[in-house]
């Protein structure tokens, strides 16, 4: 026979996949192990058509909440005095961060370090030790507390 | 001493609103550490006013944002949750009225053709 050229063989291969149909070879994954896993599928990102709450709330602990008053006593007066720390009753959902930055903004003045405990009625103090640059009495005086 | 009063309030912007909710906040703050120290009468009487005008304060921006929002949302089809009819939940599901009144071309027709008679007796 003459050699056939390109376009006689597609035209013969499309002949032939007209009148068998193309799935006649059936193609079997190769299986590298014994454990079938989930296929990884489309994820698609969340797109609301509406906020489901309309006003998102203020925050809730603000600065404001976090610090609830001054704690003194005797041992209190001592710490202001030996130590340039003050102490404070706080929200007992405020975290050591927390209370830092809240002192910070209504206050004006750097914390060097805050140490917590929860009190056995349930309240919160907060320790917060001033650098040394701060006159903790200064502050003090400021908060309302001497 | 009396406190903020609502009328004054809701003619106030949301700036200023937010201006005088830090200062009665401050204003707290100072009572509870006269608190602390050991407070006089008029100080503690101070404090109960003091926190229901926070609360007023917090109470007309909310609602200010409330109106606002609504009225963005006016007309379009899908709304916040909290800014749809509560009703109950049942009440929601109910037909609505427009759904209750609809007929079928069958009934329409003979609704139509075969009306309700009114008879009178002649006296």
């Amino acid at each position: 026979m003459a050699p056939k050229s390109k376009t006689t063989e597609k035209a013969v291969a499309a002949k032939k996949a007209v009148v068998k149909g193309i799935h006649g070879k059936k193609v079997t994954k190769v299986r590298t192990s014994t454990t079938f896993h989930r296929p990884n599928t489309l994820r698609l990102p969340r797109r609301p058509k509406y906020q489901r709450k309309s006003i998102p709330h203020a925050p809730r602990l603000d600065q404001y909440k976090v610090i609830i008053g001054p704690h003194s006593n005797e041992s209190t007066m001592k710490k202001l005095e030996e130590s340039n720390t003050i102490v404070f009753t706080v929200d007992i959902k405020a975290n050591k961060r927390h209370i830092k930055d809240a002192f910070k903004s209504l206050y004006n003045v750097d914390v060097a370090k805050v140490t917590t405990l929860i009190t056995p009625t349930g309240s919160k103090k907060a320790y917060i030790r001033l650098t040394s640059e701060n006159d903790v009495l200064d502050v003090a005086n400021r908060v309302g507390f001497i | 001493m009396p406190g903020v009063k609502a009328y004054t309030l809701r003619e106030k912007s949301k700036a200023d609103l937010e201006a005088q909710l830090v200062e009665l906040k401050q204003e707290l703050a100072s009572l509870r550490a006269q608190k602390a120290r050991g407070a006089s009468a008029t100080n503690l009487v101070r404090m109960h006013t003091v926190r229901k005008s926070i609360a007023r304060v917090l109470t007309i921006i909310n609602q200010q944002q409330r109106a606002q929002l609504r009225l963005f949302y006016k007309g379009k089809k899908y709304i916040p949750l909290d800014l749809r009819v509560k009703k109950t939940r049942a009440q929601r599901r109910q037909l609505t009225k427009h759904q209750k009144s609809l007929k079928t071309e069958k009934e329409k027709k003979k609704s139509i053709a075969f009306p309700q008679r009114k008879y009178a007796l002649k006296a």
